[in-house]
């Protein structure tokens, strides 16, 4: 993932943006735009302070597009979420003030922290790219990006999310902390001004609504859907896995697949990209079984060591 | 120290292995003599050391050549020129010699080549190779290419000619053996640059080298092997390529020493091999032979041999009948063609005195009757000799008389095979059960033949016993079909089943009259002139009765006996006077048939069949047919060895080829396919779980390219996007061999 990768040039200089800001984290870079592209939604599980809100603040200042933030808390209620109507004496009329959700790219931090009943609030809309709000149902703007965040230290007071909910998070990513170099380099860079001040736009909405288009056209061969298939699969037969992954998973691999692709330049898919994506796209939608807990293994591991067992297609039947 | 100048292999060690390389060369040499007219192949082995040890010195490049030079101009002197070494004239004459064969050359005139020049080309060919072994022993230390050839060599030599390569294989083996777990050893020290103490180690490394190839040579040669599964090839060959029968080989005709292998084809020779001025037709004798194998015959081991001097002999003590019988003293005169070289006697029975050229001498094999002509201690044909002898006319009657063998007779005549099928003696019996009478019960085996009707006078396509098949049942009762060493061989061993002595007698029949009136040879006295050729050669059978002596019998087809007989009161008894007017009236069946020929195949021993070759057409030909097939068949395992080193080539230029012509998906996929087929082959294959690019990486770094992700991504193309425009990207193909060529190396 290091810069010898030819990006298609339109999400280059997305790439590049966030390479400014963000030092060393191309590859998570890569994968947020995909889910991006693939018109998912990102949830960013990892401890405070490794730059998960700096990441979306850059692909939001990035992209032109209308960036909101909500902090959950365990008494956010679920209009502080979608929006509420007030009611204005001027014109005798309720008039709808949107909420956070309404944005374009919204950052949805510490979302385990909040109810439930909020929780699924948002969970709604990323889902049904629409929210009711005292019967009158709005349309979210399009492009339409969630990112959530989880702390995974801290789970006292905590609402963890429901498997059938974190299904619904295309890919569930890990920042990590930067290299010693990175690390070193980011302190050069923040010594002057933040580098977010610098960027600029590089991209028009319109631009990645189109390009979410163009994602949907890139071409997945046969022989690479059995491959996504028989990976999903091996997730229900797995001796670990006590839940395997629905095929809506199966669905977002190929997504976000084809996002990959498109943004490596490819209009088609080859097994690398599935590869790639597999344990971001499947390692929060098994449950293992809990021999496989207790001897501490955990869902990345499982996902990997089944993609390390399927064959690769490498043979086709021309007629 | 240097660790290179360490690990440099001590020069006696590499010496070591040149030589081994260098007896391994004269395994090439040994063969060449008994396969060829090449005498004095001593001359060249001595120069085969001498340029060997020259290589071995590693001297000047220029003094070697110098002398290796002068080497071969001494070894053409001593070979060809009388005058002496200093004497500038035969260098004259050499020089002449080589421009006229130069001339030859130009013309394509193969024939015309002096013996001088391919002497000297074939020393220049024992220099180029002493040159050779010394790289690839010595400099390059890969040998197992030339050890692989040498045994192709030998074996096919050993299949298809006269050399027996049974204890040159063993030699090869060791000393290759030897070679090449050194050569393996000093290639691993040379490689890993190991510093290592050669002479304090000495013990660890050649100890273990020199105990494995002694272990497993004796071990080799003393394990059990099972015996050839398919014993001879050529008739296998010759019948698939239809150039000749089942049998063994087609063999040239005529008179030969060993019989231990009889059967096969063989192709008339009517080449003369002796005139023969007699006043009667007879057998002419060689030998007699009486220990049957079950394959053939063989000379009794503990032979006792006499010699005489030719001039001072007057009585032959070879009496093969008693003094009886009835005798007409009789003389006549056998001349030996020029060509022929038979160092025997050939003679008629009852032979007394033999008048020829003084100074001869006579090895008298008492067992089987053979006259050996020498003269001063060495095997020489005599040219021309007379012989008087008493004509034997055998008394039918007498021979009746019942009588007791002498022990000696029954017990060494009567031998038979331990295995020899019980069905020969159950024939043997059924035949002979009628007759009360040894004289009847042989005249009863020696007509079934031709009364029984199912046997027939061939000889094409006649079977060689094989495995544990006899031959005498072989012919008795499966190919029914042969020539006179089968009828003989199975009368005699039908007889010796019932108890009768008999034996085995080789040698010519009375041939040719030759009617001409005007012949100035016909002998005053009238004898006739019989013209005696290789087709004559021939086999019958001697039984043995008490009070006469051994009789000669003739179960051949097609063939009279020769021997006289006679009944003292004619007409008493029907049969009797039967076979005496059968017995005496040969000449119609023998000369009028023309179908039968009298032949005598034999595998001569080398030195009938080198004489031969120059003088008839017939059997050079067919020993040119054999070389062929010699030849072609080690051309062809060459070819397949060739094809095997060098299948992925092959297989890479047809996946190419493919490529070119059809330029569709499958052919490239095939050929991607084969690319990862080799490199799995080199241990770099591909697991199954990785995908194309991720190996194609590894290939790249390990290649240090990067034609490996370039080609998988065209393949790509194909593969997961169903885009065949990608085919007519020619550079695919151009990567693809580039890739294939670095793999193969």
């Amino acid at each position: 993932m290091k810069s010898v990768v030819l990006y298609h040039e339109k999400v280059k200089k997305v790439i590049d943006n966030i390479n400014e800001v963000m030092i060393g984290k191309e590859e998570v870079a890569v994968l947020s735009l995909a889910a991006l592209l693939a018109r998912g939604h990102i949830l960013l599980e990892d401890v405070p302070g490794v730059g998960k809100t700096m990441l979306v603040r850059t692909l939001a200042k990035s992209l032109d597009c209308d960036f909101k933030r909500i902090q959950f808390t365990p008494d956010l209620l679920p209009s502080d979420v979608t929006g509420v109507s007030i009611y204005n004496p001027k014109t005798l009329e309720f008039e709808f003030r949107g909420g956070p959700i309404l944005g374009n790219i919204v950052l949805a931090d510490e979302i385990n922290r909040t109810s439930p009943k909020t929780q699924s609030s948002l969970l709604e809309g990323m889902e049904e790219k629409s929210v009711t709000v005292d019967g009158n149902t709005i349309q979210l703007s399009q492009p339409f990006f969630v990112m959530a965040t989880q702390n995974p230290i801290e789970y006292e007071g905590t609402y963890p999310l429901p498997e059938a909910q974190l299904d619904r998070f295309i890919l569930k990513l890990n920042m990590g902390y930067p290299s010693m170099a990175d690390e070193l380099e980011m302190l050069e860079r923040m010594s002057r001004n933040h580098p977010i001040e610098t960027i600029s736009p590089v991209m028009t909405k319109e631009e990645l609504v189109s390009i979410q288009e163009e994602v949907k056209d890139v071409y997945v061969d046969q022989n690479v859907q059995q491959y996504i298939v028989n990976l999903v699969k091996a997730t229900r037969e797995n001796e670990n896995i006590f839940l395997g992954v629905s095929p809506r998973g199966s669905i977002a691999l190929m997504s976000v697949a084809k996002a990959l692709a498109f943004i490596y330049g490819r209009d088609y898919v080859i097994p690398d990209d599935v590869k790639f994506m597999s344990p971001y796209v499947l390692s929060h939608r098994i449950i293992l079984n809990s021999r496989a807990q207790y001897e501490g293994k955990t869902s990345e591991d499982i996902v990997r060591s089944i993609v390390e067992q399927t064959f690769v297609p490498i043979r086709k039947e021309f007629s | 120290m240097n660790a290179l100048k360490v690990s440099k292999i001590p020069s006696v060690f590499t010496s070591l292995l040149y030589i081994c390389g260098f007896f391994i060369f004269l395994e090439w040499l040994y063969p060449i003599k008994q396969i060829t007219e090449t005498n004095e192949m001593g001359l060249f082995i001595v120069f085969a050391g001498f340029c060997f040890l020259i290589s071995l010195l590693e001297v000047r490049w220029w003094l070697s050549f110098i002398l290796k030079g002068a080497g071969i101009l001494f070894i053409i002197h001593v070979l060809f020129y009388e005058q002496s070494l200093l004497d500038i004239a035969w260098v004259h004459d050499f020089v002449i010699d080589i421009l006229y064969n130069w001339q030859a050359l130009t013309n394509q005139e193969w024939y015309e080549l002096t013996a001088i020049f391919r002497s000297l080309l074939f020393l220049i060919l024992i220099w180029l190779m002493s040159y050779l072994i010394h790289y690839w022993f010595v400099t390059v230390k890969r040998i197992f290419l030339f050890i692989l050839l040498t045994f192709v060599y030998l074996s096919v030599l050993d299949t298809f000619t006269v050399y027996d390569a049974t204890r040159s294989i063993i030699r090869v083996f060791i000393l290759s053996f030897l070679s090449l777990g050194l050569t393996n050893f000093f290639n691993e020290v040379e490689r890993e640059v190991v510093p290592f103490k050669w002479t304090k180690r000495m013990s660890r490394w050649l100890i273990p080298i020199l105990s494995i190839v002694l272990l497993s040579s004796v071990v080799g040669y003393a394990a059990p092997k099972f015996s050839p599964q398919w014993p001879d090839p050529v008739p296998f060959i010759q019948h698939a390529t239809g150039t000749g029968g089942s049998g063994k080989t087609i063999q040239k005709v005529g008179y030969g020493e060993d019989d231990s292998h009889l059967g096969g084809s063989f192709v008339q020779d009517n080449a003369r091999v002796f005139t023969a001025i007699a006043p009667s037709e007879n057998y002419w004798r060689i030998e007699t032979k009486d220990v049957y194998t079950g394959k053939g015959w063989e000379a009794e081991p503990d032979e006792t041999k006499e010699t005489y001097m030719l001039d001072s002999l007057n009585n032959i003590p070879i009496n093969t009948f008693s003094d009886d019988v009835e005798t007409q003293k009789l003389q006549a005169r056998i001349e030996m063609d020029a060509a022929t070289y038979l160092p025997k006697l050939v003679y008629p029975y009852g032979i007394r005195e033999v008048l020829a050229e003084r100074g001869f001498d006579i090895e008298l094999n008492m067992h089987s009757d053979e006259l050996r002509t020498m003269y001063s201690g060495k095997d020489t044909s005599l040219a021309d000799y007379n012989i008087i002898y008493d004509d034997p006319s055998f008394d039918i009657d007498e021979l009746k008389n019942d009588g007791d063998d002498p022990v000696e007779i029954s017990s060494r005549y009567t031998q038979v095979p331990d295995d020899l099928p019980e069905r020969v003696d159950q024939l043997a019996e059924d035949i002979t059960e009628p007759y009360d009478n040894r004289y009847d019960k042989a005249k009863a085996i020696e007509q079934h033949f031709g009364q029984s009707g199912e046997f027939t006078y061939e000889t094409e396509d006649i079977p060689v016993p094989k495995g544990d098949e006899d031959y005498v049942d072989q012919f008795l009762f499966d190919s029914k079909k042969g020539y006179c060493d089968n009828y003989s061989t199975s009368m005699v061993i039908m007889l010796r089943t019932q108890g009768i002595p008999a034996r085995w007698a080789k040698g010519f029949t009375s041939g040719n009259r030759v009617v001409n009136e005007d012949n100035d040879r016909i002998s005053p006295d009238g004898s006739d002139v019989y013209e005696v050729t290789n087709a004559n050669a021939h086999s019958w059978v001697e039984v043995y009765f008490p009070d006469t002596g051994w009789v000669p019998f003739e179960p051949t087809q097609g063939f009279s006996n020769l021997a006289d007989f006679h009944t003292e009161v004619a007409g008493s008894d029907e049969d009797d006077a039967l076979d005496a007017n059968e017995a005496e009236g040969p000449e119609t069946e023998t000369e009028d048939d023309p179908e039968v020929e009298e032949d005598d195949p034999e595998i001569g021993g080398p030195e009938y069949e080198e004489d031969d070759e120059d003088k008839d057409d017939v059997a050079s030909g067919f020993t040119l047919k054999k070389w062929h097939i010699g030849v072609g068949g080690g051309l062809f395992g060459l070819l397949l060895v060739f094809a095997f080193v060098r299948r992925y080539r092959i297989q890479a230029y047809l996946l190419a080829k493919k490529m070119e012509r059809e330029g569709d998906a499958a052919s490239l996929q095939s050929a991607y396919h084969f690319l990862l087929k080799i490199l799995t082959k080199k241990g770099n294959g591909k697991d199954p779980q990785q995908t194309l690019r991720e190996y194609a990486k590894e290939i790249d770094v390990l290649y240090s390219g990067s034609s490996m992700s370039l080609l998988t991504a065209g393949y790509e193309q194909i593969l997961y996007n169903n885009n065949k425009e990608v085919l007519n990207n020619t550079e695919l193909p151009e990567l693809w061999k580039d890739l294939v060529n670095q793999v193969i190396g």
